[in-house]
């Protein structure tokens, strides 16, 4: 599924948008260590942490997207980093129970085929 | 026939259960009948199409009832074999939605002891767009782990004959990185290089990513909880990674506790920042395929952690 299609569906507040890439996983947490253990490459992450640290962790694991839940600030410093290394960054007022429960169920009723 | 969900063993298959949908799985050439159809008109096609069952839908494809081949004994022992299906078929369908996991499937067949089931549009839709037997499923999952295993014997191939010249080539330098404690900022600096480093020599990228993964982990542990330390990091001649982590101190105490998942002893305010969980040793051990940890009160600690970078050396 195209990032576009999630910004759209999930009413998502644009802060940095590299490119369109197509997402085929998510993982949802605020651990680091949890996130460089399970999330998978080429995925969409949600999470309440919005530091640089949150940066380096999404480019280890081949993270495409960072969607900032609960409408934390995130700190210029924080923008910069994500421009610089081409993560996508997104916010939502949302909590990342809703934002994930809405993004896996676009992706349940979608596949990679047909 | 019963379906083995062993976890040991059918690692991958339990893994695809889970993310084949049906969609892609499913006969969407459909034969179906509807209510004004005798069952020697089914029993006829159930022969000519060696198939134990068939829907009944209603002129929108809608399902109404469905009639197997039980049905059709019964209908001969019943001597009603002549007539329209409607009164005898069988009117409560189980079906299953087409967005849904193979897992669904698999389960009603093992439920209600069937071993077809029509496929919905959608959860709730009586619309039919398919059917979908066990044979669908196993041959599915033939096909996909046959894809897998010929996409890993490439790669393999491929890694062996573009790194090994590669990494005869790459300079043997090691890297040297310096790290202060308490210095979040800095943290990560290792591990992208490291990746970028390992990435250009054209190692797999899995592989990549658990070098950088051991990496982070390392510096964020000096940086959390050390005096200030160093990572190394250097190719050997077996073409493993070698990553080396060594602090000032001021050491650990207990090495075991800290390899036990969620020990931990960060402060309050590392671990707002999503740090000190207690995961990063583990998943340093986890991510490594040979993992060497010492650690004194005196000398601090001295972490060895050996990746193996699934190259091999040219046969002389």
């Amino acid at each position: 599924m195209k990032i576009s299609e999630i910004i759209e569906k999930c009413q998502l507040k644009k802060v940095v948008f590299d490119a369109d890439h197509e997402i085929r996983n998510g993982y949802t947490g605020d651990l680091m260590s949890d996130v460089m253990a399970n999330a998978q490459p080429e995925s969409i992450w949600i999470t309440i942490q919005a530091h640089k640290n949150s940066i380096a962790v999404a480019l280890i694991k081949d993270i495409k997207a960072i969607i900032f839940t609960n409408n934390v600030s995130i700190h210029q410093e924080v923008i910069e980093k994500a421009k610089e290394e081409k993560i996508n960054l997104f916010q939502s007022r949302k909590d990342s129970f809703t934002i994930s429960g809405e993004i896996y169920s676009m992706m349940e009723g979608k596949t990679e085929k047909d | 026939m019963k379906i083995d969900f062993s976890k040991e063993k059918l690692t991958l298959v339990n893994e695809l259960i889970y993310r084949i949908k049906i969609m892609e799985t499913m006969t969407k050439e459909l034969i179906y009948f509807q209510k004004n159809t005798t069952f020697r008109e089914i029993q006829l096609k159930l022969k000519e199409k060696k198939i134990s069952g068939v829907p009944i839908l209603d002129t929108q494809k809608n399902i109404i009832g469905i009639v197997s081949t039980d049905d059709v004994i019964t209908a001969f022992d019943k001597k009603y074999i002549d007539e329209d299906i409607d009164k005898y078929m069988t009117q409560e369908v189980i079906t299953v939605p087409q967005n849904f996991s193979i897992v669904s499937a698999l389960q009603k067949f093992e439920k209600y002891s069937i071993g077809r089931l029509p496929v919905t549009e959608f959860l709730h839709s009586k619309k039919i767009v398919g059917i979908i037997t066990l044979s669908d499923i196993l041959k599915k999952l033939l096909e996909v782990t046959q894809s897998i295993a010929g996409k890993i014997e490439n790669e393999e191939s491929k890694n062996s004959k573009i790194s090994s010249d590669f990494i005869k080539n790459a300079p043997k330098k090691f890297f040297r990185f310096e790290g202060n404690g308490d210095d979040f900022n800095c943290a990560g600096k290792v591990a992208s290089i490291t990746k970028k480093y390992f990435i250009e020599l054209g190692i797999d990228k899995e592989i990549v990513r658990r070098i950088a993964i051991i990496c982070y982990e390392a510096e964020m542990n000096i940086c959390i909880h050390s005096l200030g330390g160093i990572i190394t990091i250097e190719i050997d001649d077996e073409n493993n990674a070698i990553i080396c982590a060594r602090d000032n101190g001021p050491g650990i105490p207990d090495i075991n506790l800290a390899l036990t998942p969620g020990f931990t002893t960060a402060s309050e305010k590392v671990r707002a920042l999503g740090f000190g969980a207690g995961m990063g040793l583990p998943n340093i051990k986890n991510f490594a395929d040979k993992f060497e940890i010492r650690s004194s009160l005196e000398s601090g600690t001295q972490l060895k952690a050996i990746i193996n970078l699934g190259v091999k050396n040219e046969n002389k």
